[in-house]
Order: C-alpha cells, then sequence, then structure tokens
C-alpha cells in the first residue's frame, strides 16, 4: 500500500476503497491487483498511456462491464460497507448511485426535457411542476440553463457538442447520484466547451466525488485534487495533484508526464 | 533523475542548450570574481575595465536564458523535474547576474582605490580570504547543478556562515584603521565595499545551491535551517 | 513532375468508353422501365380516370361495373396482415439485435429468417392452404391474410434487426449507465432512435404484399360482391387482374389494366413515402 497518499490517512473519508481489483477480457487480464481510495468530495484522475487500463477501472465502478458476458472482475469495490462486484443488489440502483459521463456525447433522441427527466423518472415519481424545477436545477448546476431555457421541447441532438456533453452531464446529475464518473469527457470538444466542462467539474464536488479518465496531463493537473498513474493495468501510483507532477515518487510516473516516453 | 530521452528531441535540445548557457554564464561570472578580486589586489587597469566591460555580456546571458525558460514553459508545460530545472534556472540567472554585478562593483572599487594610491589591499588579507571562500562556494555550487549533485551543495550552504566571519573581522579591523588616522576613512570605505560585495557574492552563491537542492531533491529549501536541511536530504 | 503523354490519353480514352457503356446501360435499363410504366398507364389510365372504378363492384362480362370490392377487400387483407405479421417481425427482429448476442440461436434465426424472406410466395400458399384451408374446407379472407403475414414477418424482422444495430452502443450504455432497465432501453431509448427505419421496414413491407398474387389463389380465392366476412372467399386486386386479364372480355380487360395501374400507384407511393422518412431521418 506504499503507492496510497497520506491525504487519505489524513482524515478524508474515501468513498469508494478498490482492493485487489483484478479485470479480464475473456483471457486477457487488463487489471492487475489494483488497491485504490476514492476520497469523498474530491476529484481524482486517472492518467496513463493508452491501453493501460483507466478506461476499465473506470467501468467496473459502476458495473459497465456487467452488459458483456466476457468481462468480469475479481476483488472488492467497497461502497460503503457493500461490495459492488458482488451485491445481490439491482445492479441499475448501484448505477443510479454512480453515474457516468462518455467521451462521446450521447443525447437521447427526444427533447432536451425528456433527456433529462428520463432518469428522473426511472426512480421517482414527481408531478409535472416538481419535475421542472428538477430538470431546471439539472440544468443550471450543468452551466447550460442559460443556453437552453427557451427550447426545451427541441431535440437534444440539435445542439452543438459542447452543448450536448454537457446535457449528459445535466441527465447524468439530475438523478443524484453520489459518484460522478467522467470517461475522457473532453476528448470530442473544441477548447472553449473544454474549459467549460473543466470549470463545471470544479462546481460539482461541492456536492459529488468524482472521477475523471484523461489522455491530457494538463487537464488532469488543472482539474483534480489527486492524480492516479496507471500502466499495463497497474496502479504505479496515486497521490496529491501537485506532488504528483512536481516530484512523483516513481521514475515511471516522472518519464511518463514528463514525455519521457508513452 | 529521469535516465531515458524526452521523446521530443527538439525539447531534449533545448533543455540542453539552457543549461549548457547556464553553466557558461556561471563560468564568465566567476572568471570574472576571480579578476575583480586580482584587479583589487593589484590594481591592473587594463583587467579593471575588461570585468567593467564583460558585465555586459553577463547581463545579456541573463535575458537570453530567461527569454529561453519562457519560451520551453509556453511550448512544453515542463512538468516534474522538468518544471523545477526551468524554475531553478529561472532563479540562478538572477543570482549569477547580480554575482556579476558585485564583480563590477569590486572592480570600480579596486579602480577608485588605487587612483589614490592607497596599501589597504595589501594590509586586509581577510578580503582576500573571504574572496577565496566565495569562488569556492560559487565554483561548487555550479558543480552541483552540473552534476546534479544535491549533498554538493549542501556543503555550500555551510560555507556561508565561514564568510560572515570573515566579513565581521574585516568590519571590526576598518573600524579600528579609521578610528586611529582619519585620512585612511575613503579608502576604508572602498575596501568596506568591497568586503560587502564579497559577503553578497557568497549569500548569492548560497541561493544558487539552494535551487540545486531543489532541482535534485524536488523539496524547497530556502529559509530554512542547516540541521533542518541535513535531515530532509537524507530522507529517500 | 512529369506527365506521361500516351499513358494519359490512353486513360482518357478508357474513361470515355466506360462513361458509354454505362450510359448505354442505364438507358437500356430506363427504356424497359418507361415502356412498362408507359403501356401500365396508356391501358389503364381510362380506367383509373373513371369514377365508377372505386365505388361499383366487379361485373360480369359485358356489364359495367368498378373494382370497389376487390380494393376493399385487398385493403382488409393487407390491412390484418400487417397487423398481425407487424409486432411478431418487430419482436423477433429486437430479440436477434438486443439479446442474440451470446449463443447460437440468434445466427440460425438469421438464417432461416433470410431463407423465408427469399421463399417463392407461392410455396407460402401452398403452405396456408394445406395447413388452413384444406383443413377448415373453404377458402377465405383468414387464410389469405395469415399467407400475406407470413410473408411480412421475415421482411419486418430483417429491417429490425437491421435498423437495431445500427443504433451505436454508446446510446445503449448511456441509458444503462443512468440505472435503466434493459426492456426500458430497447424500448424507450432504442426503438425511438430507431423508429425510422422500423417505419420504412414496415412500409415496405406492406408494399411488397399489395402486388402478392400466388398465395391468393390457394388462400382467398375471389368473390364477385363486396363482402366483410373474413371467413369466406374474398375479392382482392391480384385475383381480379389474373382472372380479367385471361378472360377474352374487353371491358374485363379494361378493368384488369385498371388495377394493375392501380397497384403500382400504391406501391409507388409507399415507396416514396418510405424513402423521404429514410431522408429525413439522416
Amino acid at each position: 500500500m506504499d503507492v496510497m497518499d497520506r491525504a487519505t490517512a489524513a482524515g478524508m473519508a474515501p468513498k469508494l476503497r478498490i482492493r485487489d481489483l483484478n479485470f479480464y477480457y475473456g483471457g486477457y487480464q487488463a487489471l492487475k491487483n489494483v488497491t485504490m481510495d476514492v476520497p469523498q468530495g474530491k476529484v481524482t484522475a486517472i492518467i496513463g498511456p493508452s491501453g493501460c487500463g483507466k478506461s476499465t477501472l473506470l467501468r467496473t465502478m459502476n458495473r459497465m462491464y456487467s452488459l458483456y458476458p466476457e468481462q468480469r472482475a475479481t476483488g472488492e469495490i467497497l461502497l460503503g460497507e457493500e461490495n459492488l462486484l458482488t451485491t445481490r443488489q439491482d445492479v441499475s440502483l448501484i448505477r443510479a448511485r454512480i453515474g457516468m459521463v462518455f467521451q462521446k456525447p450521447t443525447p437521447f433522441p427526444m427533447s432536451i426535457y425528456d433527456n433529462i427527466a428520463f432518469g428522473v423518472r426511472l426512480f421517482e415519481r414527481l408531478r409535472p411542476r416538481e419535475m421542472d424545477e428538477r430538470v431546471a436545477w439539472a440544468l443550471v448546476r450543468a452551466a447550460l440553463w442559460d443556453e437552453v431555457r427557451g427550447k426545451l421541447g427541441q431535440s437534444g441532438q440539435s445542439l452543438s457538442g459542447g452543448q450536448q456533453q454537457r446535457l449528459c452531464i445535466a441527465r447524468c446529475i439530475a438523478i443524484r447520484p453520489e459518484v460522478l464518473l467522467l470517461d475522457e469527457p473532453c476528448s470530442a470538444l473544441d477548447p472553449i466547451s473544454t474549459a467549460k466542462v473543466e470549470e463545471l467539474i470544479h462546481e460539482l464536488t461541492a456536492d459529488y466525488t468524482v472521477v475523471i479518465v484523461t489522455h491530457n496531463m494538463q487537464q488532469a493537473a488543472r482539474v483534480s485534487d489527486f492524480t492516479a498513474y496507471m500502466y499495463l493495468g497497474e496502479l504505479i501510483e496515486f497521490g496529491d495533484t501537485d506532488k504528483l507532477f512536481i516530484k512523483p515518487r516513481k521514475a515511471q510516473t516522472e518519464d511518463y508526464i514528463t514525455g519521457r516516453f508513452g | 533523475m529521469a535516465a531515458t530521452e524526452h521523446i521530443s528531441k527538439q525539447f531534449e535540445a533545448d533543455l540542453g542548450t539552457t543549461r549548457s548557457r547556464m553553466l557558461q554564464m556561471g563560468g564568465l561570472v566567476e572568471s570574472q570574481v576571480l579578476s575583480a578580486i586580482q584587479a583589487f589586489a593589484t590594481g591592473d587597469a587594463a583587467l579593471i575595465e575588461q570585468v567593467i566591460e564583460n558585465d555586459k555580456r553577463v547581463n545579456g546571458y541573463e535575458v537570453a536564458i530567461d527569454g529561453a525558460c519562457n519560451h520551453i514553459v509556453v511550448k512544453r508545460q515542463p512538468a516534474a523535474s522538468d518544471l523545477r530545472l526551468i524554475m531553478a534556472i529561472s532563479k540562478i540567472v538572477t543570482d549569477l547576474e547580480r554575482i556579476g554585478d558585485e564583480a563590477e562593483k569590486i572592480a570600480r572599487m579596486a579602480r577608485h582605490i588605487h587612483e589614490q594610491g592607497s596599501q589597504h589591499p595589501h594590509r586586509f588579507p581577510a578580503v582576500g580570504h573571504a574572496a577565496q571562500i566565495a569562488v569556492k562556494m560559487l565554483r561548487q555550487a555550479l558543480d552541483g547543478f552540473a552534476r546534479l549533485d544535491a549533498a554538493s551543495a549542501a556543503e555550500v550552504l555551510k560555507e556561508d556562515s565561514a564568510i560572515d566571519d570573515e566579513f565581521r573581522s574585516v568590519l571590526r579591523q576598518l573600524i579600528t584603521f579609521m578610528m586611529e588616522d582619519p585620512r585612511t576613512i575613503s579608502p576604508s570605505l572602498d575596501t568596506l565595499w568591497v568586503a560587502k560585495a564579497i559577503e553578497r557574492i557568497g549569500d548569492h552563491a548560497k541561493n544558487i545551491a539552494e535551487q540545486v537542492i531543489y532541482i535534485v531533491k524536488g523539496t524547497d529549501v530556502r529559509h530554512t535551517s542547516f540541521s533542518d536541511i541535513e535531515r530532509e536530504l537524507s530522507k529517500d | 513532375m512529369t506527365i506521361s503523354t500516351p499513358l494519359y490519353r490512353a486513360r482518357k480514352r478508357t474513361n470515355v468508353a466506360m462513361l458509354a457503356v454505362s450510359a448505354l446501360a442505364l438507358g437500356y435499363g430506363l427504356f424497359w422501365l418507361a415502356w412498362i410504366l408507359g403501356t401500365l398507364f396508356y391501358e389503364g389510365g381510362n380506367a383509373l380516370a373513371r369514377a365508377t372504378l372505386y365505388h361499383q363492384m366487379t361485373p360480369p362480362p359485358g356489364a359495367d361495373g368498378g373494382l370497389a370490392n376487390a380494393i376493399g377487400g385487398s385493403l382488409i387483407m393487407v390491412s390484418v396482415a400487417t397487423l398481425v405479421g407487424t409486432p411478431v417481425g418487430i419482436l423477433a427482429g429486437t430479440y436477434l439485435a438486443e439479446y442474440g448476442r451470446r449463443g447460437w440461436l440468434a445466427g440460425a434465426t438469421r438464417f432461416l429468417n433470410d431463407v423465408l424472406l427469399s421463399a417463392p410466395s407461392i410455396v407460402i400458399g401452398l403452405f396456408v392452404y394445406s395447413v388452413y384451408v384444406a383443413k377448415a374446407g373453404h377458402f377465405s379472407a383468414w387464410a389469405g391474410a395469415l399467407a400475406l403475414a407470413l410473408i411480412v414477418v421475415p421482411v419486418v424482422v430483417r429491417t429490425t434487426d437491421d435498423m437495431l444495430r445500427l443504433v451505436p452502443n454508446s446510446l445503449r450504455e448511456a441509458a444503462m449507465a443512468l440505472g435503466c432497465p434493459a426492456w426500458k432501453m430497447i424500448v424507450l431509448v432504442v426503438y425511438r432512435a430507431a423508429r425510422v427505419g422500423i417505419l420504412t421496414g414496415i412500409l415496405l413491407a406492406v408494399a411488397r404484399i399489395s402486388g402478392e398474387t400466388a398465395p391468393l389463389l390457394f388462400t382467398a380465392l375471389n368473390n364477385q360482391f363486396w363482402s366483410t366476412n373474413l371467413n369466406a372467399p374474398i375479392a382482392n386486386l391480384p385475383v381480379v387482374i389474373f382472372q380479367y386479364a385471361m378472360s377474352p372480355y374487353e371491358d374485363w380487360h379494361r378493368l384488369a389494366w385498371g388495377g394493375a395501374a392501380l397497384i403500382t400507384i400504391a406501391v409507388l407511393l409507399l415507396n416514396i413515402v418510405a424513402r423521404a422518412l429514410l431522408r429525413k431521418a439522416r
């Protein structure tokens, strides 16, 4: 456990505790004995070269891999006292607590309003006025309200790329999850939309725990409080972002972030 | 420190060029100090003019190296050891330029003293001692930078108190001198400025050594006591 | 860069030659199409223009009449066949696209479906005859609708399967990531995303069965009068055209041409609507 940072010992309760996580795509092992704490109410970034397993790790956290029969995971991911990998609870309920935003914006083929109400309607029975308020709240939190307030009836797919991604984020937070998983949310966006989403991430930490996978190191440095560096399925180093980017403990981390390989 | 090269050869080249330019500036400044001290001892007019003239080159180096550092930051957004290196070079270059200024001041004082035909330089070997220590500190700090050797840089920090002692002793001697014979006040004051300049050179060399420790260890040891520094360096 | 002139000229010659050949082929195809359509509307245009076509029943030879009962019968059978075949087709197509990733059942089903898709419709007609009509002892509209439904199902299965598989997986994952159960994800998100394609598939199936004659010969037969009794033989356009065209009577020939032109126009309209919908979706 020497890769763990003092911070978790310093009293920041972990939201998710990952212990000895191994992941297999059929016969190929993509994650090897990953042990990590995701601190509550903070942004944790996962960086590493392509194929290192960062997206795989993210997708185990909300049991996304359960959709595909040849993918399996062993080990523990503890949310509170419950191991998400072996729980008897309905997987949909887990995903209501741990939401995910994907690399490619995926608005549903319905109006902006319905896009956001979709998730809420799965779990809650709200009166029309309450639903209106929830939709508005989600759009405000996602910094999209001002741009769409007059056209909630328009198709979600008529928005620009950056707006679509913020719509997906609004859709995700409308069901009030506890954890937000962001899988390279800005890689399909232009610099200004990227900046808006990054600003949004910063504001979201007031209420949510955020885990973001990014291949852009500068983004990880800008946006996160903690950073995990992965390579070939293993967690190499985990620590405070400033410290990791100024004085990393492992030579492998140093080599990656200074561009000596990768 | 990383053993492998950057994937970007251009980046590797830029870093290498900036480092060696800084070392060149260090070498120039070191010879400036040596020449200035010698001019103080001998009154060699040609040497004095050379030192004063060369200060322009020192200033030129400062501007050029700072520009190169800005270029690297803008282009590469350096991280970890590269970041520490660039930040440190930017600061070291400032200290080197000030050392150059002090050397020029010493040369001017030397000119002033020798125009008046004073014998002061021979009467105050302590000034020469202090100068030797200062040059050694500078040399060792630059050497520590070239070899990225934090332990050797830490040695420099110890020497700083030695220079302070020498300076205080020169000060006492000069005060006694001035009290005995008021006609010697003018050259005494010049000698005092020279001693002060040497003491400042020692301070700047100490700053450079602190930056070297930052590059290698990642710890900012400025304004830290020496015992704390030793403890810090013995870790990992 | 030096360009070899003889090489360039040879390429140009080949280009011109191939363009000419393609244009000729196009002209050849268009020629026949134009001739067919021209003949159809020339012969049937008269009958189409007369209002009696649409409200009078099929007449005995020599008398004046229309195709009202045939139109009615065709509409009834096509509607029933569509109503029966579409849900089966969509659900089967959904199974193939959404749940058929694992195991051998999906692959085998797709293969069988493709075979059924290209089965000669007369075989389907004979099948329904032996299984239903012979057992029941009489022809009926139900039998006709059943035969047509058996033609609709493979078409709808195929298009539904294809259209659903065109929906990107990222959309499914996005819905699942919100905690959506699988069936809701399919109904509320995937169907909505593929709705235009599926609708187009249904329209194409309808267009196909509108003109099928062979199966109706063994199942619905024909009826001279207006009938809404689905348990009895019923009039329908394809069989009427068949009978009237083979007859020696002039006015029956005219009605047959009219019927053929009517079916052609209906199929043409359905195809245009299908295409317009698809283009809008893209």
